[in-house]
């Protein structure tokens, strides 16, 4: 037992410890053509064994690969996400983003979220990501900077995401060994982590139409949205209505007007 | 105790793409490619709050992202207006074009020659030309009577 964890431990910090250093390698760091192509090369070839270790690891502590439709997506999910956050070109990076938004649909659908999954990209890729994309081609229509090539302590960054990577997968690990040890788990969970439903847990019989995986999902979300969380739903509104208000009230006071947004842009690069 | 199944996954993928954002926003420069990384932070969270209302077979986690969905579209809005704003006073979307801003201790950001990169990221896709390109007359295209 013992040995197996301290295996499964060793396992995952190789793991850790690959990805950290396929994302430094990925990420730009200022480096000639050449160079760079081949540290590219050689970071995503470094990521796919991440990767690899990362499902070895993962059956270990809890079993991935029950679900391959699951597996799929997921790794759309991280590849997505991960190339976001190393493609040089913003454009590029905004279209990554989208994939990555993909993925996490399809996780949310197969954990049996259907309505968040199509919200999600709805909101998501349908909106937030075109405006993303509107502000891009405005302010920076000739695609790559000088800026994009070069990070902020790529090393460090990529050494702190690994550790966080790292202490919160051991964390969720010790979840499935052993007793809970995190924190007092409501009785409800608690009677159902005892039944042995295959799929889903199933809800208590007195319940009050709590499942996630049931027919009637959506319409069960909106009876519990609109009904126990009314007054929050109201509050979402003044927020949307507010961040409105405010965002034209912003942009419509040009830096202009003081004129010192245009001596900045005429003295700039 | 054990979880149901797909549980310690979706957590595990919520991780993994949290720390992505992170290592995103403290490692890139330009202030989009910093806002879309805190974007993957909040997928990643909402990822692990669905896993969570599945775990404890409730509707909290569902709720709350639909939270997190509403507050995201707000902060993006106001997040992109800032970024317009910064834009217009600099004429860069660089976030060290505002390291004046930063503690005074700190040492300034210097920008070093860069090599020629490849531009691989450049090479913008484009259509293969097909059919034949038809003869027009130059002048009598642009003094044609019709339209």
């Amino acid at each position: 037992m013992q040995d197996g964890i301290s295996a499964t431990g060793s396992l995952l910090a190789v793991a850790v410890g690959c990805a950290a250093a396929s994302v430094w390698l990925l990420l730009p760091r200022g480096e000639s053509g050449a160079r760079e192509y081949s540290s590219r090369r050689f970071g995503t070839l470094l990521g796919i064994v991440a990767l690899t270790l990362f499902v070895a690891t993962g059956h270990r502590l809890g079993g991935i690969g029950e679900e391959a439709t699951f597996l799929v997506v997921a790794l759309v999910a991280v590849v997505g996400g991960a190339a976001t956050v190393v493609t040089r070109s913003p454009v590029y990076s905004a279209i990554w983003f989208a994939l990555a938004v993909a993925g996490v649909a399809g996780v949310l659908l197969v954990l049996g979220a259907q309505f968040l999954g199509v919200a999600t990209i709805v909101v998501y890729a349908g909106a937030i990501l075109v405006m993303f994309l509107f502000v891009l081609m405005l302010a920076q229509p000739t695609g790559m900077a000088a800026y994009d090539r070069v990070s902020n302590e790529p090393l460090l960054s990529a050494v702190a995401g690994a550790v966080l990577l790292g202490l919160l997968t051991l964390f969720i690990g010790r979840l499935s060994a052993g007793p809970a040890t995190c924190c007092a788990v409501p009785s409800k969970a608690k009677a159902l982590a005892g039944s042995t439903t295959p799929v889903a847990p199933s809800p208590p019989a007195d319940s009050t139409g709590s499942d996630p995986l049931a027919a009637d999902h959506v319409a069960r979300l909106g009876g519990e949205l609109f009904g126990r969380h009314l007054l929050a739903v109201e509050a979402a509104g003044v927020l949307l209505l507010v961040s409105l208000i405010g965002s034209i009230a912003i942009v419509s006071r040009t830096p202009a007007e003081d004129g010192a947004g245009l001596v900045a842009r005429r003295a700039g690069p | 105790m054990t979880p149901a199944p797909l549980v310690l996954d979706g957590l595990i993928v919520g991780a993994m793409l949290f720390a992505i954002g992170l290592v995103g926003i403290l490692a890139r420069r330009n202030l989009i490619v910093m806002f879309l990384s805190a974007e993957l932070m909040l997928q990643g969270v909402s990822v692990s709050l669905v896993a969570w209302s599945r775990h404890h077979g409730d509707w909290g986690g569902h709720i709350l992202v639909i939270f997190v969905l509403t507050v995201a579209a707000c902060e993006a809005a106001i997040a992109l207006v800032f970024v317009l704003q910064a834009f217009a006073r600099t004429g860069r979307l660089d976030a060290a074009a505002w390291q004046s801003l930063r503690e005074s201790n700190l040492p300034r950001v210097v920008d070093r020659e860069l090599p020629p990169g490849d531009a691989v990221d450049m090479k913008f896709p484009t259509l293969t030309p097909a059919g034949v390109e038809p003869a027009i007359d130059e002048a009598a295209h642009l003094q044609r009577e019709h339209v």
